[in-house]
């Protein structure tokens, strides 16, 4: 048994396909490239989800000073479309979602006590492919500017950026009616549905399979729990966006009909299949962020879960609901009262599990003791906003008064309360809440408060009169409005809010750079919390953990720590083998770039460039080529040998 | 660890006894059954909107054909379980006969396929443009053709690292999961062929 | 917070243009009422619920009085109190449920009672299966324009339309190339005009007076400028429109005949020096028909001489409040009457640069082989008397 804190390399420079040599986790910058460390990958989605986010809140920024007053004219029509549209797609696909894998990615294999997700290299192409699919959709921006100075003019080139909302609802995304943009978007959104099914499929095995001894799926974290349920929805709601995408980028390119009037095409089919993915993508944001705040809650009340396996129960069954309520986002397009009807009470049914969430998370403070720390005041503001867009979400499945609120920012305003009021707030209260187990840093003062109370009043400031702004008849999606129609001085309120709102986003990140440059020492476990993630170091280790630790009951650490001798820890015996890491590999991102290449040249295909069409051909090479390396690399790997004290 | 005992050889580590590739496999396979899925049912729901289109599919669909081709891919699977069984039993010899066999037989349905859509391009005009029916027959049956032609190409890496010694009966995992995705594949084509050609004749 | 914007929003009129809190119609009452239901359902929900979380986040907040170590019980849960609240808010969800159902129904069926049937109430000439339906109005959402065809009545009219109070309209939903959303708040919730489908609504105005709706589905560049107006007029009024729709146009030269007009028209094609002693309107008219090339797609009732159904219809375009789908408005207060020097101006700016009014319009950029006029070379002058033509459309 070797008892040395050296990492002793049995493998030793590997040789790896077309000639490169397979770096390690000693590489220095390349390792960032080829990590297939999941806490590094963590760590590169949610750096480039909160760029993203930054991204798509200075868009609405722009959006909100040219809404401010009637008749504007701040910035043309069209770029109104192009910012909206890059808005939601940004906010939802580049923003929120990789944000929330960053989260699993982090999490997961600690929560369960594992050394990494089973796939680890399919883990790192995920990343790559999703990094691709977001340069796709926003360099659309650079092709535009470059049009702008007239170096630039494909065909169609009257929106190079998008132009047809986050739903892009044929036939306004079909040829005749939209530019490359279109495909920008297609090819964008694609891509990051392979990263995303890649991404979920590996997560789903990794909690099935990857448990630490004694970790039965009733013991699972709810985090845990939640990721599972948003895993499966993304495996079977995306592939009806894949289809629709498929189906739309055909009729663009090859001239098919799948939504083509004139030749019996239905664009109504786009309706249906858009949701049918889009209702369940509304619970892949919103489960995980319920996953964060039932793991907080109960932290600061010092007290487990109410009712965990209702909360699980809860979310499965929102899951399964989820695909069966598409059709409330087509309430206005003539149904038949048969469906409407049925559609109106399923989304009224699906209300029920989300209060019962509500009414447990109130539970667990019942009887607590409540610690006001940051992640806390974003855990209890989060169940206040998260209700207040639960609320309106209620309204609209009374279907006629729906048909009142239907693309109005009434609808905005519901959204948005669920979106920040729930997601944002969770993913913001998560982000205090890990940072020290990420970091090994820990926040302090203040600023975090501040910050926490700016949010919840731009919030309310900016959402709140957007329900009025719509029941008094203020269609979304409009680049402005006659001052006769009396919108004028709430959207003036309503920019004053979103200036409020993205102030104190800057204040969190403020924070959050402060942390990292001068955080004091975190240590292992800052908050008496009851999950495996803080029996470890933090920042934890490349293997996470020294010794697999074997689980004896829910919130086992939290008993063992306050002194029940009944769950106290134990850890599996060394093998005296070490623990095998497996060795970092290029050809992830190697896919990632051919995907990008492929995406990239495409669109420009569709607007008539030369050599596009071999170039997308070279990125599909590029993708084949690096997936064959990739399987015939093999997982590699070295062993490492913690020193660890028990087995002295 | 209790599962120790379920897992004969594969099983090792994971807590529900599945081995890692072939959960994934399974998932896999989930999410392609809503590929599928939607693929399928535009193709249904416009074909019951137009249940008249200008090229009636009758006419043009050559059903002897299709069953003999449908009847080859069935084979393959066939004879791919006995390649995944004998890549269990060790007889590598075995194994690479019958994978030769599954690959000659996909080979042998892509080739119908190709000569089909040849022949319903250039004898009957019927194209991917012919109305909503050409897009979604062409668009589904190409999927599926693509499916069936990855599934070759994977068996043929496979084959050719069996030859090069790196494939041996420590990966037979590997075999079955490739297993496992082209009888989906043709379950899937059991599918398309009475969705689109046989529901025609009824 | 909220309670700021609540105070805020004393200050704002409820009954503003487009506001769906002041009902003018059966439906739209349906659907408010509807609306008030869910929102009393909420207010209790959120002071029930609001108040036992605000009650335990400040009950059982740390103190500084307890010990750091002191560890409340460790309770798992409640099954009955789960049940409990499950079951009270099924109960709560039925509240709305119910109503919501008979609503669905409501808004859905046309109603059957007769004396909405065209033949118990108008009294102008139409064809006996008429006489027994409710008067249906054909609605096509173009980009982005509204136009709107009266069947029984054999009128078309775009971006204002009539209808009488207290009868029930029957509208069907068309669109032309995208997916537009049919939207007049004051009278009912809106329906998605889809390409490739018709979809159905009724509406019923039951006070006199103009309500505005606009386009509520995202449809291309100009979605914002995509407005229309009703008018509910008394049964009278709504006859007397419908006898002036029915009018053609009067010549340009004053009367009913146009073939004067089409005589100078041939000559000033071939010539169109001749036009020096015509007056503004003549020339116009002119203009309009050769030179503009507006007749390709626009219609002009009884000229014989502009029947293009690509855009609106033009035969009493200068009888409308606005122009540009309900942009320009041509009445310089709210609810006032037509201000004619405002309304020349209108249609001056409107044909000399609506690119900057609605970009992407295809009167600018052309369609399909027709002519747009970012490729017609017409002078200011010339736009001037196409504009002084145009009023003269009543």
């Amino acid at each position: 048994m070797s008892q040395s804190t050296a990492e002793s390399h049995t493998l030793v420079a590997e040789k790896s396909g077309i000639g490169l040599t397979r770096p390690d986790h000693r590489s220095g910058w390349v390792d960032w490239l080829t990590t297939v460390d999941h806490k590094k990958i963590a760590v590169m989605y949610a750096l480039a989800g909160l760029f993203f986010f930054v991204v798509g809140g200075i868009e609405v920024l722009v959006l909100r000073i040219q809404l401010s007053a009637p008749e504007m004219n701040f910035i043309s029509p069209q770029t109104y479309n192009q910012l909206f549209t890059m808005h939601g797609t940004t906010m939802i696909f580049l923003g929120a979602m990789p944000i929330i894998a960053g989260f699993f990615n982090f999490l997961v294999p600690l929560q369960i006590g594992a050394r990494d997700v089973a796939f680890p290299r399919l883990n790192a192409f995920s990343l790559w492919v999703f990094m691709a699919g977001a340069i796709v959709l926003n360099i659309s921006w650079l092709f535009q500017l470059l049009q702008v100075m007239g170096i630039f003019n494909p065909e169609g080139g009257k929106d190079i950026v998008p132009a047809i909302g986050w739903f892009g609802y044929a036939p306004l995304s079909a040829g005749e009616y939209s530019g490359i943009g279109s495909d920008f978007w297609i090819f964008g959104l694609q891509i990051l549905g392979v990263a995303s099914i890649a991404a979920s499929l590996n997560f789903i095995v990794t909690i099935l399979n990857m448990r630490a001894p004694g970790m039965t799926m009733m013991r699972l974290p709810v985090f845990t729990w939640m990721t599972l349920i948003t895993s499966f929805l993304i495996i079977f709601a995306f592939p009806a966006l894949t289809i629709a995408l498929l189906e739309l980028m055909f009729d663009r390119m090859f001239g098919t009909n799948f939504f083509r009037v004139s030749e019996g095409g239905q664009p109504i089919l786009w309706q249906h299949l858009f949701w049918i993915f889009g209702h369940p993508e509304v619970y892949i944001l919103i489960l995980p962020a319920m996953g964060v705040i039932s793991e907080i809650l109960p932290a600061f009340s010092r007290k487990p879960l109410f009712g965990y396996p209702i909360i699980v129960f809860s979310g499965a069954v929102i899951g399964f609901l989820g695909f069966a309520v598409w059709s409330h986002h087509m309430f206005t397009t003539g149904l038949g009262d048969i469906a409407t009807a049925a559609f109106s009470l399923l989304t009224m049914a699906i209300a029920v599990p989300t209060g019962v969430k509500i009414f447990n998370w109130v539970g667990t403070l019942w009887g607590g003791r409540i610690k006001f720390t940051v992640p806390m005041v974003y855990a209890v503001g989060f169940i206040w906003m998260f209700m207040m867009g639960g609320f309106s979400g209620i309204m609209h499945s009374a279907a006629p008064a729906d048909s009142q609120q239907q693309d109005t920012y009434f609808v905005v305003a519901h959204f948005h309360y669920v979106i920040i009021g729930g997601i944002v707030m969770a993913l913001f209260g998560g982000i205090y809440f890990w940072l020290p187990k990420l970091t090994g840093k820990m926040w302090e003062g203040k600023l975090g408060y501040w910050a926490v109370g700016f949010v919840v009043v731009g919030l309310n400031v900016t959402f709140f009169p957007m329900h009025f702004l719509g029941l008094f008849g203020m269609p979304r999606r409009t680049h402005t409005y006659l001052a006769e129609t009396g919108f004028g001085p709430l959207n003036m309120l309503v920019t004053i809010g979103a200036f409020i709102l993205a102030f104190g986003l800057l204040m969190v990140i403020i924070d959050m750079i402060k942390t990292l440059r001068s955080g004091k020492p975190a240590g292992q476990d800052p908050w008496d919390a009851r999950t495996l993630e803080w029996i470890t170091t933090s920042p934890p280790q490349v293997h996470n953990f020294d010794k697999t630790p074997i689980v004896k009951a829910r919130d086992a650490f939290w008993y063992d720590k306050h002194g029940d001798a009944k769950y106290k820890m134990e850890y599996e015996p060394d093998d005296g083998h070490g623990i095998h890491m497996p060795s970092q590999s290029w050809f992830p991102l190697m896919t990632g770039i051919g995907m990008m290449i492929m995406g990239i040249s495409l669109s420009l295909y569709s607007g008539g460039v030369p050599f596009m069409g071999y170039l997308g051909i070279g990125g599909i090479v590029v993708v084949t080529v690096g997936v064959y390396l990739w399987l015939f690399e093999g997982p590699g790997g070295y062993h490492l040998h913690p020193e660890s004290e028990e087995s002295k | 660890m209790s599962e120790a005992s379920v897992a004969v050889s594969h099983g090792d580590g994971s807590s529900t006894g599945i081995d890692n590739k072939k959960l994934m496999m399974w998932l896999f396979l989930g999410s392609d059954c809503m590929f599928f899925g939607t693929l399928i049912s535009t193709h249904l729901i416009y074909r019951k909107l137009y249940p008249n289109p200008e090229v009636s599919p009758t006419e043009i669909f050559s059903i002897d054909l299709t069953t003999a081709s449908s009847f080859i891919l069935l084979m393959s699977s066939f004879l791919m379980a006995l390649a995944v069984s004998a890549m269990h039993k060790g007889e590598m010899k075995s194994y690479r006969r019958m994978t030769w066999g599954v690959i000659l037989f996909g080979l042998i349905f892509l080739g119908f396929q190709v000569y089909e859509f040849n022949h319903f391009i250039h004898h009957y005009d019927f194209t991917i443009q012919s109305g909503t029916m050409g897009s979604t027959f062409y668009l589904m049956t190409g999927t599926h053709g693509c499916h069936v032609a990855i599934g070759v190409l994977i068996l043929l890496s496979q084959l050719i690292a069996s030859y090069k010694g790196k494939l041996t009966t420590a990966n037979s995992m590997d075999v079955e999961v490739a297993g496992l995705y082209w009888h989906f594949v043709d379950i899937v084509w059991i599918i398309i062929f009475s969705a689109v050609y046989l529901v025609e004749y009824l | 917070m909220p309670w700021v914007a609540v105070l805020f929003l004393v200050g704002c009129d409820y009954k503003s243009r487009q506001s769906t809190f002041d009902p003018k119609g059966p439906i739209a009452q349906e659907q408010l009422d509807l609306f008030m239901v869910t929102v009393w359902v909420v207010c209790f929900l959120f002071v029930a619920v609001g108040s036992v979380l605000l009650y335990a986040v400040i009950r059982f907040r740390e103190k500084k009085t307890d010990s750091p170590n002191f560890k409340p019980k460790q309770s798992h849960g409640n099954p009955v109190v789960e049940m409990g609240l499950i079951v009270v808010s099924i109960l709560m969800l039925v509240i709305i449920a119910i109503p919501t159902l008979q609503a669905i129904w409501f808004t859905h069926d046309l109603p059957e009672d007769e004396s909405n049937h065209l033949g118990q109430w108008y009294d102008g000439e139409i064809s006996e299966e008429s006489e027994e339906e409710v008067l249906t109005v054909y609605v096509y959402g173009w980009q982005w324009w509204w136009s709107f065809e009266y069947p029984q009545l054999g009128i078309t009219t775009a971006n204002e339309f009539a209808m009488p109070v207290g009868k029930v309209v029957n509208f069907e939903l068309r669109s032309r190339d995208v997916i537009h959303s049919f939207w007049l708040p004051k009278l009912a919730g809106k329906v998605d005009t889809i390409p490739g489908r018709i979809n159905s609504m009724w509406m019923q105005g039951d006070e006199v007076g103009h309500y505005y709706g606009q386009c509520a589905e995202f449809c291309g560049e100009s979605h914002a400028y995509m407005l229309f107006r009703a008018d509910v007029l008394s049964e009278e009024d709504f006859e007397a429109w419908v006898v002036e729709q029915k009018a053609g146009a009067a010549s340009p030269d004053g009367g009913e005949d146009w073939s004067g007009f089409k005589e100078s028209l041939a000559s000033y094609r071939k010539d169109p020096a001749i036009a020096e002693e015509w007056d503004d309107v003549f020339e116009g008219a002119a203009l309009f028909y050769s030179k503009g090339k507006c007749n390709t797609c626009h219609a002009v009732g009884g000229s014989g001489l502009a029947m293009g159904v690509l855009a609106p219809d033009l035969t009493h375009v200068a009888d409308r409040v606005s122009l540009g789908a309900g942009w320009l408005d041509h009445r310089a207060e709210d609810e006032g009457e037509i201000d004619p020097e405002l309304q020349l101006e209108n249609f001056y700016r409107w044909v000399r640069e609506s690119e900057k009014i609605k970009p992407g319009n295809l009167m600018y950029e052309g369609t399909g082989g027709m002519t747009g006029l970012k490729d017609i070379e017409l002078t200011d002058d010339e736009v001037r008397k196409i504009a002084i033509y145009l009023q003269s459309l009543k």
